[in-house]
């Protein structure tokens, strides 16, 4: 067990409130009614976590981080972006596209891309246990409190993990990377030295419950959200990627199942965040100001990235590395 | 009958209202408060019909986490920083056990705030490890190492308060 029952016997009687709520002011009919009569609502992106940061306590926290810290060791590349002065930041730069305007549907290319699949690595390797390494920036955001300049930690996390989700992990959170010139040289007056990086690793408990990943068409599109459109299935492709070591065939049915959903635009050739060639296809979601990217190895049809832009301006909104997976015994 | 219509939105309004108006009083409204924040949700709940899961609990503690996240916004709130779970003492075993209700409050209210929320959501919302996620917009995965995590020091900090 993840320590559920545990959690609720030890908080559960701290929780502050007497659980009997007040019935609704309004009723169903009426809310909806105002839920019509009133302009929409901000709406409720998938963007990532924004929260506020004091500069003075980031500082402190920085100061005292420093003094037990070990040196920094990137394990990976950084990829599009563009580095500041000596001991400055990274700016992430939007990638960049073969086929910037007027992009094709990507239906036709994610078939023909699926039905000539090699093998990964990964299929050729048995092991007990379920290998990723995943790197991600942008989840949270932070800014400052007038919401003008962001920055984000990025981590990197390597699993490993049996059938039932048990395992190990290492997370290290790496230095801070910025979406824009502006938000960089502001933080870095602010607060000049960032504590370096430390592995933390960790006993991983099991799931409480772990099904499998689906190998018929009709599962797979339900797991991938294929109902809610295309930004929830960007994301939840990303997600079974992150979770599962995915076989060939059931990688060809995710590209299959991608050709099918409306929207996705065929962007060519392009080089990921860490340095690796492959091909995107991104989705467009104007309601949200963002665009959805998926980045997949061409050969394998392995996901590489996954990132979400924001488009006036054009920034970097979260981005997603997945750097490895593989089975093990180790 | 339309199945996103206004019987299906009567149905998870009467059945989750009262759990969203708690969702927002445990998170430090008033009970105005916490009213306004339901009676938003369940509007953005009803713009957004086609995009609410079957089991829409955790979608919809996901918008009150959101709504509320974006209401407090100016305000100053507990500063993220990289992870510094290795500086925390190890637990004590005994730790979990006979501890009171004013020890806990403290020990959670010492956490940092995506540590004290996931604890709320499985101690206070009892919300599996799965629906957790769903509400902090991440994998399973990690929201199974962030409540490891949190639970971790979560202990810590009740064995500090007793020694």
């Amino acid at each position: 067990m993840l320590g559920t029952h545990q959690i609720r016997t030890l908080i559960g009687a701290a929780d502050p409130i007497d659980p009997a709520a007040p019935p609704p002011r309004l009723s169903a009919v009426d809310l909806i009614a105002r839920a019509e009569a009133t302009e929409p609502a901000a709406p409720i992106r998938r963007a990532p976590r924004r929260l506020v940061l004091v500069a003075g306590a980031a500082a402190v926290v920085a100061a005292g981080a420093v003094t037990v810290l070990h040196p920094f060791t990137a394990s990976t590349g950084h990829g599009p972006g563009v580095l500041g002065p000596p001991g400055g930041g990274l700016v992430l730069v939007p990638i960049a596209y073969q086929i910037d305007q007027d992009p094709p549907a990507a239906g036709e290319h994610l078939r023909a891309m699926a039905a000539h699949l090699a093998d990964a690595p990964s299929d050729k390797h048995t092991g007990r246990y379920a290998y990723h390494h995943v790197k991600t920036w942008g989840d949270p955001l932070m800014s400052d409190d007038g919401g003008r300049y962001v920055l984000g930690f990025a981590s990197e996390e390597e699993r490993w993990q049996l059938a039932d989700g048990s395992g190990r992990s290492r997370v290290t959170t790496l230095p801070p990377e910025f979406p824009d010139v502006q938000s960089r040289d502001h933080w870095l007056r602010q607060i000049p030295s960032w504590p370096s990086a430390v592995p933390h690793e960790q006993t991983l408990p099991p799931y409480e419950s772990s099904p499998p990943l689906p190998t018929d068409r009709a599962g797979l599109a339900a797991l991938l959200s294929v109902r809610y459109g295309g930004g929830a299935v960007a994301k939840q492709v990303t997600t079974v990627y992150q979770e599962y070591v995915v076989p060939t065939r059931t990688r060809a049915l995710i590209l299959d199942i991608l050709a099918d959903v409306p929207g996705f635009r065929w962007r060519g050739q392009v080089t990921d965040r860490a340095g690796r060639p492959g091909v995107a296809i991104t989705y467009e979601d104007p309601a949200h100001g963002q665009q959805s990217l998926l980045v997949f190895d061409a050969r394998t049809g392995v996901l590489l990235a996954h990132e979400i832009v924001t488009v006036k301006p054009r920034r970097v909104s979260t981005y997603l590395l997945l750097l490895a997976t593989d089975r093990t015994d180790n | 009958m339309n199945e996103r219509g206004e019987d299906w939105f009567t149905t998870i309004y009467h059945t989750h209202y009262g759990q969203i108006v708690n969702y927002g009083r445990r998170r430090r409204l008033d009970g105005d408060g916490a009213a306004e924040l339901a009676q938003e949700v369940f509007i953005v709940a009803w713009r957004r019909r086609t995009d609410v899961p079957a089991h829409s609990l955790p979608w919809l503690y996901g918008v009150a986490r959101r709504l509320l996240a974006n209401s407090r916004r100016a305000a100053p709130l507990p500063v993220p920083v990289p992870d510094l779970g290795h500086l925390v003492d190890p637990p004590s075993v005994d730790a979990e056990a006979d501890v009171g209700l004013v020890e806990v409050r403290a020990a959670l209210a010492g956490l940092s705030e995506p540590d004290q929320e996931i604890l709320r959501l499985v101690g206070w919302e009892e919300l599996t490890v799965s629906e957790a996620a769903v509400v902090l917009g991440c994998t399973r995965a990690t929201a199974a190492v962030r409540l490891h995590r949190a639970r971790r020091r979560l202990v810590a900090a009740l064995a500090r308060t007793r020694s």
